[in-house]
């Protein structure tokens, strides 16, 4: 709603999603205490089980964890945690339907290696 | 609260405007009660606020009957359009009978939602806009703090801004104090993720209950060459199609397993998700009766 | 049951109102009167005093119509709406009684500082307009009669549209009775002078009848409105 969400897939793991970037991204630290479910509730305008649903997704996958009655925090190891699954799947979900693409429109390998080297650079 | 509804029939006469529904509620969820003009929204909830008595079969509220239990009807709020608790003199007289006659009734809340929505406790009632009576119906239901509160359409009059002041006020306040609610609406798309759990409706029968995100993962759009299409949804519960030129769009409804999913890929079909609104409309008939 | 302060208090107010617009009206035409013909040779109030009955017959209606709706979707029964009903028109007939008495009393008093007679015009329980309690009683059973009758007819309506209606003829006749007990001609549109009840006139007798009345009439209008639906849309 409000255009913060596509219909892609469900609002809960497009907030997991999010939280994920942050990590990432450095945005949200280890040990860094993240938003509450009502806080996130509010601010997307959704239900706060929602919110909690993704919080669930993100302690399940030990990006974040839980202190009793405080809230929740980023795990200490998240981002290395992060890094090496999206290296583990950076050739199949990246590189991969970029080359499918690239043969489909007729762009030698060639040129993408020279391209890459470019940037390199 | 929680709400358990066996075998719930209600006629007007000859006319069945609720034909054997059953279902439960749990305590402290926020319910979308989705229907099309006419298909017992308003008939349903007013059985469960005990406006109604049920013709037949049984409505309980913590294992009670509803109708004219006084001690269960004291906890349940109900704000229809037709706007019972504000049809008298003006605001202030409004909350004058609300703080009286409602058990958990917050005036300063009441007062703080006045602003929000910017009335004023002098208005008289009969010569507001509908988007002002819509209003004081949505401060009514919120500040009586009912354990099991429903709206049934009552914010259809207000205008955007206003519903966004409801939604977040909403919203803010179950945080604080939780309680059951449901509400009714049209303006799915607006409000669809506000649900945990979504009713569906259909003349009378209850087509759907299920948790929002598990109804989502259950629709889907499969789009491709038409003969394509056609041979991958054989069997399945095809909803509804749309054609444009070779291309077919089929609105299934069902899980689709992982090797389901590969094979379309290699079909070559592309697989979407359906909103909410779509799968409404599809479950509901499709957009004409 | 605790008394329905709120309800009581909402219609004592607009009671309240309504006299202080009926007296000023009133002071108006006596003024008018005394400008254009002289000194009033009668009463003015007493004509005055018919106005009671058809506002308390619409605040009967009118607190069936607004109040009930308002107390179910405040959760509260029928059963406790019709309790309060009693209990608000039980207090309701001697409040809107007394004010009428005080319309007579300030009469009095202009009437007896200008000498002019304070006559009355037609047969009633009392005789003379300082008969304070004659007056008081004679009010109270008009009072009481038509406010609980209008409760009826605003649950009929309520209940079944235009076939309220047929609720009108028993509402009569209980009016009838009521008025025919303090000796007045009811004063029913078009049956007025040909139907009316002739009965002994004795204050004691008189609160008996309206007592009746009042139980008869709350008695049927709650069995009208037991498990009467709301409405899903008023007209």
């Amino acid at each position: 709603m409000g255009g913060m969400f596509d219909d892609r897939s469900p609002i809960y793991r497009q907030i997991a999603e999010r939280i994920k970037a942050d990590v990432l991204s450095e945005a949200l630290k280890g040990d860094e205490q993240v938003m509450s479910t009502n806080q996130y509730a509010a601010f997307y305008r959704i239900n706060p089980a929602t919110a909690a649903k993704a919080f669930q997704q993100l302690v399940d996958e030990g990006v974040l964890y839980k202190k009793r009655g405080i809230g929740m925090f980023v795990s200490p190891d998240a981002r290395d945690r992060l890094r090496k699954a999206r290296r583990e799947t950076f050739f199949a979900d990246v590189v991969e339907p970029m080359v499918t693409e690239a043969r489909a429109i007729g762009i030698p390998l060639t040129e993408i290696i020279a391209r890459i080297q470019e940037l390199e650079d | 609260m929680r709400t358990d509804v066996e075998d719930l029939v209600l006629r007007y006469g000859e006319a069945t405007a609720l034909d054997r529904m059953t279902f439960s509620l749990a305590e402290n969820k926020i319910y979308g009660l989705l229907g099309r003009n006419g298909s017992g929204k308003t008939s349903l909830l007013s059985v469960l606020a005990g406006f109604r008595r049920e013709t037949s079969g049984r409505v309980r509220v913590d294992g009670r009957p509803v109708f004219e239990n006084g001690a269960l009807t004291r906890e349940i709020s109900l704000i229809r359009d037709a706007g019972e608790t504000i049809d008298i003199g003006t605001v202030g007289d409004v909350f004058y009978f609300a703080e009286w006659l409602r058990p958990r009734w917050d005036g300063a809340f009441a007062r703080e939602l006045l602003d929000l929505f910017g009335l004023k406790p002098k208005m008289n009632v009969k010569t507001m806009s509908k988007g002002q009576r819509s209003a004081l119906g949505v401060v009514v239901g919120l500040a009586g703090r009912a354990p099991l509160t429903m709206f049934d359409e009552a914010y259809l009059g207000m205008d955007a801004p206003s519903r966004y002041a409801f939604y977040d006020a909403l919203l803010a306040d179950y945080a604080e104090h939780p309680r059951t609610i449901i509400l009714s609406t049209h303006l799915i798309e607006e409000i669809g993720a506000l649900f945990e759990d979504v009713l569906i409706i259909d003349r009378g029968r209850l087509v759907v209950h299920e948790d929002r995100d598990t109804l989502l993962s259950r629709g889907t759009s499969v789009t491709g060459p038409a003969a394509q299409v056609e041979a991958f949804t054989a069997g399945m519960n095809v909803l509804g199609t749309k054609e444009l030129g070779p291309t077919r769009s089929a609105a299934v409804y069902g899980e689709l397993d992982e090797a389901r999913r590969r094979k379309a890929a290699e079909a070559g079909l592309e697989l979407g998700p359906i909103s909410l609104q779509d799968l409404f409309v599809h479950l509901t008939g499709g957009t004409s009766r | 049951m605790r008394f329905p302060s709120r309800l009581f208090a909402a219609q004592a107010w607009f009671a309240a109102m309504a006299w202080l617009v009926l007296a000023g009206v009133i002071a108006v035409i006596v003024l008018a009167v005394v400008l254009a013909a002289g000194p009033p040779r009668q009463s003015v109030w007493e004509q005055a005093s018919q106005v009671p009955r058809w506002f308390t017959l619409f605040v009967g209606v009118f607190m069936v119509r607004e109040y009930l709706p308002l107390y179910i979707a405040h959760g509260q029964t029928r059963r406790r709406f019709t309790g309060h009903l009693a209990l608000t028109v039980l207090a309701y007939a001697p409040y809107a009684a007394a004010l009428v008495t005080l319309g007579f009393l300030l009469e009095a008093l202009v009437y007896a500082a200008a000498g002019w007679p304070q006559a009355l015009d037609r047969a009633h329980l009392y005789s003379s307009p300082t008969q304070v309690h004659l007056v008081f009683a004679e009010y109270l059973v008009e009072i009481l009669a038509w406010t609980s009758v209008g409760c009826l007819l605003g649950a009929a309506f309520y209940r079944w549209g235009a076939g309220g209606i047929l609720m009108i003829p028993p509402a009569a006749a209980m009016i009838l009775l009521a008025e025919g007990s303090v000796g007045a001609p009811a004063n029913l549109p078009m049956l007025a002078s040909r139907l009316r009840v002739d009965l002994a006139v004795y204050p004691a007798l008189a609160l008996g009848v309206a007592l009746l009345t009042f139980l008869v009439a709350t008695g049927l209008t709650w069995t009208l409105i037991r498990d009467m639906p709301l409405r899903n849309r008023l007209a």
